[in-house]
């Protein structure tokens, strides 16, 4: 192979470092007038009075619109339970209750601050614990009349899905036990915060609407759209610009059918909406608040016997696609460690909060944080080597999940061990962190490559080149102008200069179930791999006759394609491309794929939505750090990663997201915190509070990817790009606890975190 | 209020009647269609609306646009311009440092902004010159890569 495994430059490169590259918010066609939204001011309310006349009359105004000008109907990803604009309650701050359109944005704002909205406020639902109660208000009183968009699901009250497990013989293990510890852990919410904040422009036309928008999941907003507006998803054509990331945040509607219906409302004129930062982050669908109850039984040995966990997480006033990860719980109870019989319960509450969302390493990032910091507290207690006690449970060859899942090839778990042994020796890093306020911390995971299908069309331009006609997003990864480009280009012997990928149409290509999961090089490369092998077999069809060879002596390699053995007598794929097209027609093929799931015992718990894990991968994380003991900054001093990946297809992509999914691991266990204050108000509300990690704050990361290549994937790709954010909590926090001797267990670890803690010993130690 | 402010853009001398509330990124985007320049927080926070004052590296949008009269101003647009920051640009390119890319040109002229004046600078001056750009795809590595290809004037291996 000479372009797959091999380092390139990605070939959207040249106009992003340029300043050519028209992003999503920079879309602007010409007569683009300007929207606002009216948002909800407060978290929990009734609406008694709406009064948009004044702002009707205001200069440039084009339109103003809320829920009594649009279609009654509720939509969601799973549940149909959001209004486009609220209509008679307001469930969290930042719900829009009425768009604005005027010739600038100015204006638009202008008239927005003449509407009189009148709330009278309810009580917020703020607390995890409370809204499970039978206590707290109900925030949908009218639930049971939502449809689920794929079967229902276990929920009710203001639990918005639960995932419950619970097999035979938990109960017994744990009265067998010598001993049982117990543990809870406490996360805040994490905003992604893509440097592009939310936009989109929205064009009514012709009784269709065409949509421009940096989007993850193009057709994810076309149906959304579709729902809203109460329109058959084939009205709506949705194109995709240049993402500024989006990391999950970016994968359901936000604005977009706001700015569709304002632009039918506006006979049609182009609407643009941009949220501002402060908007974007206290209604972007951030990761989840969650309280994470842990318990393990131990046998006299020390040998974990039993275990339960029970995780209640926030999904805030409307679910979008939280439902369906729910069950992750199942799948990560017991993190990569045999512990015996295991109860989950995993509930997800209905808050007076923003909805929250999709953000890499769903559900995973606490999950693991409670379940390596519990293994961690295990080992102190029973005064086992951490490291020693994680091998001596780890999941084996053959290994049979909780849902009967079977992992054939959890044997890698021990070879990224190995690799990590290797970069960075346990007992040594041990000896070498041994002084005060230095510590060290291992911890393991494994993780789904998302299945959902993919679709791709090549073809062979007269010229040579080829073109990928794909609804694929690259959110930045890598995964379009990197992963596919040189799976193709590979298949059909060009260089990846040669292929271009086009961005999204949901009107041109077929369905494609987004950037998320790590599943556009392994699902649409595949897909392009598929289609290449068509285009190589009419290359090769075509060119037998022009030179006189059986198809399968025909060689296609650097451009050309020649008879085996005559690599200097034969045409150019143009040549091919050419004398196609004026005889038998255009070249080109397509392919479709997506992942089965596992075989999974669907009896093992209720509610188990996300099934099993498809294309499973095997991660080892260690982390170093060192604390001062006066301001109480943690550094990360090291930080090594072994990774199953199946098959590096692009070096510099590979490290890229192992780069940056450690760093925003290393966001969430310090810096970063979306607090949620008892009125139901974010705390942090602009990138000033909000402490994302520098470039003074990284290490670099030390990175042994393992390649176990799978043999559906292209060129044997598993997924990559989420899950080096799995273990960065589990690991720091492990490290920052190992330094201070106190343990910690809430995120994020910020320098108040660690004084209290250390003052907490030292008065213990008076005492 | 507006007022008249002349001053140069990539070398260009300009002469634009602007509100007096107006940021330098509402003039560079909105007046003069230079949308490489990106509005990322308009809090002066990410840094993805960074351009050279005089050199200096800026964040246009808290800077008063009033303010760049008889100034020079140099946006990702003008960095290829010069040498080195051609050179920034291609070594971000090749060396992985950019991932979604929104980011980038207020990093590329950040670094070529620091390369002028301190063509060797060692890992921790870039690291700190760096700390008012907010890039949250790379986690740092291939850009820190990027800058010492450039400072060594060598290709990455």
């Amino acid at each position: 192979m000479t372009i797959v495994g091999e380092r390139f430059r990605r070939t959207d490169g040249e106009p992003k470092a340029r300043g050519e590259a028209i992003f999503g918010v920079d879309y602007l066609p010409q007569g683009t007038i300007h929207a606002v939204l009216l948002r909800s001011p407060v978290p929990s309310g009734r609406i008694v009075g709406l009064d948009v006349s004044a702002a009707k009359a205001m200069p440039g105004v084009r339109a103003v619109i809320s829920a009594a000008d649009v279609p009654d109907t509720r939509a969601g990803w799973v549940l149909r339970e959001q209004p486009l604009f609220a209509r008679d309650r307001v469930r969290y701050e930042g719900e829009p209750v009425a768009g604005i359109a005027a010739d600038t944005l100015e204006q638009a704002r202008e008239a927005r601050d003449t509407i009189r909205l009148e709330i009278e406020e309810t009580p917020a639902v703020v607390d995890l614990d409370y809204a499970l109660s039978e206590d707290s208000p109900v925030l949908h009183p009218e639930w049971e009349s939502y449809v689920p968009t794929l079967g229902e699901y276990p929920r009710g009250r203001n639990v918005a899905a639960e995932c419950i497990s619970d097999p035979e013989g938990v109960e017994e293990a744990f009265e067998a036990a010598e001993r049982i510890i117990e543990d809870e852990y406490r996360v805040q919410r994490q905003y992604q915060a893509y440097i592009e904040p939310k936009g989109a422009v929205a064009i009514y036309q012709g009784g269709r609407y065409e949509v421009h928008t940096a989007h993850q999941f193009p057709f994810n907003v076309r149906d959304r759209i579709a729902q809203y507006l109460d329109i058959r998803p084939s009205q709506v054509r949705v194109i995709g610009h240049t993402i500024g990331g989006g990391f999950g945040a970016k994968l359901d509607a936000s604005i977009e059918p706001h700015a569709c219906a304002l632009s039918r409302a506006a006979g049609g004129l182009p609407v643009k909406i941009v949220n501002t930062r402060t908007e974007d982050m206290i209604t972007c669908p951030s990761r989840e608040d969650a309280i994470t109850r842990i318990r393990t039984g131990l046998d006299k040995d020390g040998n974990m016997i039993a275990r339960e966990l029970v995780v209640i997480a926030g999904n805030g006033a409307y679910s979008g696609e939280m439902p369906w990860l729910a069950s992750i719980a199942l799948h990560c109870a017991r993190g990569v460690y045999r512990a015996g019989p295991t109860r989950v319960k995993s509930f997800l509450v209905y808050t007076n909060t923003a909805p929250t969302g999709a953000f890499r390493g769903v559900n995973g990032v606490y999950l693991y944080h409670a379940v390596e910091r519990h293994m961690d507290h295990i080992a102190s207690v029973l005064g086992r080597d951490r490291r020693e006690y994680r091998l001596q449970h780890l999941f084996e060859p053959g290994e049979v999940l909780l849902n009967d899942q079977v992992l054939d090839d959890a044997g890698i778990l021990g070879e990224a061990f190995d690799a990590v042994e290797e970069a960075a020796p346990w007992e040594e890093r041990l000896a070498a962190t041994a002084g005060p306020m230095k510590g060290v911390a291992i911890g393991a995971a494994w993780w789904v490559t998302n299945p959902m299908p993919g679709t791709a069309t090549v073809k062979l331009n007269e010229d040579g080149t080829i073109g990928v006609i794909t609804a694929a997003t690259d959110n930045g990864s890598g995964a379009v102008n990197l992963g596919i480009t040189q799976i193709v280009a590979e298949k059909l012997g060009v260089q990846p200069e040669d292929v271009y990928v086009t961005m999204p149409d949901t009107d041109a290509a077929g369905f494609d179930a987004g950037s998320q999961g790590s599943r556009t090089t392994r699902i649409v490369g595949k897909a392009a791999s598929i289609a290449s092998d068509e285009v190589i077999g009419k290359i090769k069809q075509t060119a037998s006759e022009l030179l006189e060879a059986a198809p399968s002596d025909i060689v296609i390699a650097d451009g050309k394609v020649f008879v085996a053995g005559s690599p200097d007598s034969g045409l150019t794929l143009g040549d091919v491309a050419m004398a196609a097209t004026w005889s038998v027609g255009p070249i080109q093929g397509t392919g479709s794929f997506l992942t089965p799931f596992p075989d999974f015992n669907p009896g093992c718990a209720t509610g188990l939505m996300f099934p099993s894990f498809p294309t499973p991968t095997y991660h080892v994380h260690l982390a170093e750090v060192e604390v001062d003991p006066v301001t109480g900054a943690v550094k990360v001093t090291r930080y090594v990663v072994a990774q199953e990946v199946g098959k590096v297809i692009s070096p510099n992509g590979v490290y890229g997201q192992v780069s940056g999914g450690v760093t925003q691991g290393i966001g969430y266990a310090l810096y970063e915190s979306l607090r949620i204050g008892e009125d139901g108000r974010y705390q942090e509300r602009n990138l000033e509070n909000y402490r994302l990690p520098l470039a003074v704050d990284i290490p670099r990361v030390e990175f042994s990817p393992l390649e176990h290549p799978d043999p559906d994937g292209p060129f044997g790709a598993k997924g990559v790009g989420e899950n080096s954010v799995l273990l960065g909590a589990a690991v720091i926090a492990n490290a920052v606890v190992d330094a201070i001797g106190v343990p910690i267990d809430r995120l994020p670890i910020t320098p108040e975190v660690v004084l209290k803690a250390i003052a907490a010993k030292h008065s213990a130690a008076v005492a | 209020m507006s007022s008249g402010i002349s001053f140069a853009v990539n070398g260009r001398g300009v002469t634009a009647q602007i509100d007096g509330a107006a940021t330098l990124l509402d003039v560079i985007r909105n007046d003069l269609g230079l949308t490489g320049t990106k509005e990322g927080c308009t809090e002066g926070e990410c840094g993805a609306c960074t351009v050279l004052i005089d050199g200096k590296p800026v964040h246009s949008c808290i800077y008063p646009a009033v303010s760049v009269d008889g100034h020079s101003v140099v946006t990702i647009e003008g960095i290829s311009d010069g040498e080195t920051g051609r050179a920034v640009q291609e070594a971000f390119w090749d060396a992985g440092g950019i991932q979604c890319g929104f980011c980038t040109p207020g990093f590329i002229v950040t670094v070529a902004a620091l390369l002028e004046n301190n063509p060797a600078p060692s890992e921790d001056e870039v690291r700190i010159a760096l700390a008012g750009n907010i890039c949250r795809c790379t986690g740092y590595s291939q850009i820190l890569d990027a800058v010492e290809v450039v400072v060594s004037g060598k290709e990455r291996a």
